[in-house]
């Protein structure tokens, strides 16, 4: 998930992966990547079935500081965001090999920016 | 001359077991090369009366199960990978160089991937290590070659169609299994017959599987899918079957997908997303955030992904 700025500057990127981690030979600590050396799970990440996962993000607006008689204070340079999450499917682990996005969200949001 | 006789009454002696097992198991003549397997496993006829359920198998992975999908090839691309990462690198595979590279060998895969190459010979095995080289060198012919492999009408209604053969008998060589019992107009495939499995989840389950295949010399691991399915979805009271939501609800029929298909994402996951901007007060200090909430929700019966 990404936030934006107005003027389309990122001010926020992360992302979750949800997986199963295979396990090398089915045994260490090393995860394994192709089928014929899978043979166990160090963890596994991938939603279950029939369950709900809930993530939460706190993004802060961008704040700049200006100087005001003898002091600097901390104002906000911008009310306004662009919130975008995406859930992809990455078959092969990345967007250069055949990669599937199946949700998508977008909201522009603002906040006041007078009061006290 | 006596002595003859009792040999060939030894050697006829250990031969009868041997033919009555081969005919309760349906075995042939093995296949030599990928264009005689594939005839042995032709599934051209069917679509004659079929047309529509073929044509949906047609657009499915399963069509082209050896090669991958139609875009990348990257099963074939994987084979490579199996070969040069893992059978040239272990010590004890008898694996040095890929002309070493047999059908048990390539079961590691083919298990799933291809399960009648287990009515082939080792030439078959060596032709599509050549094929699978060749077209990762770019050879669209071999590509094509490659492409006469896979899981069809024959593997799900004949040949896979009975798990437990002690209890429900060898898939017979002249019968389709389906939902019923009755003729069947095709030459080849005389007898329609109601498939024990053919509506149950463990039809798929036999290569949408477990975990570890522990029966392989060096088990490989592709899907845990079956597992997620019975410990994660069976156990917390699910009833449904893989063909309810990837044959039924999605319309789909016998192009049956999966994360590639609009359909199938659609009917697997509910996202939903809540955003709230506020402001947050630590004692004098105002920090203008927004709150993200992300809910994702997996409907299939079975974990997503798999792998």
């Amino acid at each position: 998930m990404t936030g934006k700025t107005k003027d389309g500057k990122e001010i926020f990127k992360q992302s979750k992966i949800y997986m199963p981690i295979p396990q090398q030979n089915g045994r260490g600590d090393r995860m394994g990547r192709g089928p014929y050396e899978k043979s166990g799970m160090l963890r596994d990440t991938s939603i279950p079935p029939h369950k709900t996962v809930h993530e939460t993000f706190d993004i802060a607006f961008p704040m700049e500081d200006v100087k005001r008689g003898d002091k600097i204070e901390k104002v906000i340079k911008s009310g306004e965001m662009t919130v975008d999450v995406e859930l992809w499917y990455l078959p092969y682990g990345n967007k250069q090999q055949d990669p599937f996005l199946w949700h998508k969200y977008t909201k522009d949001v603002k906040v006041t920016t007078t009061g006290k | 001359m006596r002595r003859f006789k009792v040999f060939i009454l030894i050697a006829l002696c250990l031969c009868i077991p041997v033919l009555v097992f081969a005919a309760q198991t349906g075995q042939t003549k093995k296949a030599n090369s990928i264009d005689e397997l594939a005839k042995m496993y032709d599934v051209s006829s069917c679509k004659m009366c079929h047309e529509k359920i073929y044509n949906e198998w047609a657009k499915s992975l399963h069509a082209r199960s050896i090669y991958g999908p139609e875009t990348s090839g990257r099963t074939a691309a994987t084979l490579k990978t199996t070969i040069i990462n893992g059978l040239m690198e272990w010590p004890h595979s008898g694996v040095k160089k890929p002309e070493d590279v047999k059908v048990e060998h390539l079961m590691i895969c083919a298990k799933c991937h291809l399960p009648q190459l287990q009515d082939a010979t080792d030439k078959v095995a060596q032709e599509i290590v050549k094929n699978v080289y060749a077209f990762t060198a770019g050879d669209e012919k071999a590509a094509e070659q490659l492409e006469k492999l896979n899981i069809n009408c024959l593997v799900c209604h004949n040949r896979n169609a009975i798990i437990h053969k002690w209890a429900d008998g060898y898939p017979e060589k002249d019968a389709v299994y389906g939902s019923k019992d009755g003729a069947h107009p095709a030459p080849m495939y005389s007898k329609l017959k109601k498939g024990p499995v053919q509506k149950e989840a463990i039809l798929c389950g036999q290569c949408h599987g477990l975990g570890p295949n522990f029966e392989l010399e060096n088990p490989s691991q592709c899907a845990t899918l079956y597992g997620t399915y019975l410990w994660a979805y069976t156990a917390e009271g699910g009833q449904e079957k893989c063909q309810d939501c990837h044959m039924h609800k999605s319309g789909l029929g016998h192009n049956m997908q999966s994360y590639r298909s609009k359909e199938m994402q659609k009917l697997a996951v509910d996202f939903h997303v809540e955003v709230l901007p506020h402001w947050w007060r630590d004692g004098t200090k105002m920090i203008p955030q927004a709150t993200v909430k992300v809910e994702i929700k997996n409907r299939a019966g079975h974990a997503i992904p798999d792998g």
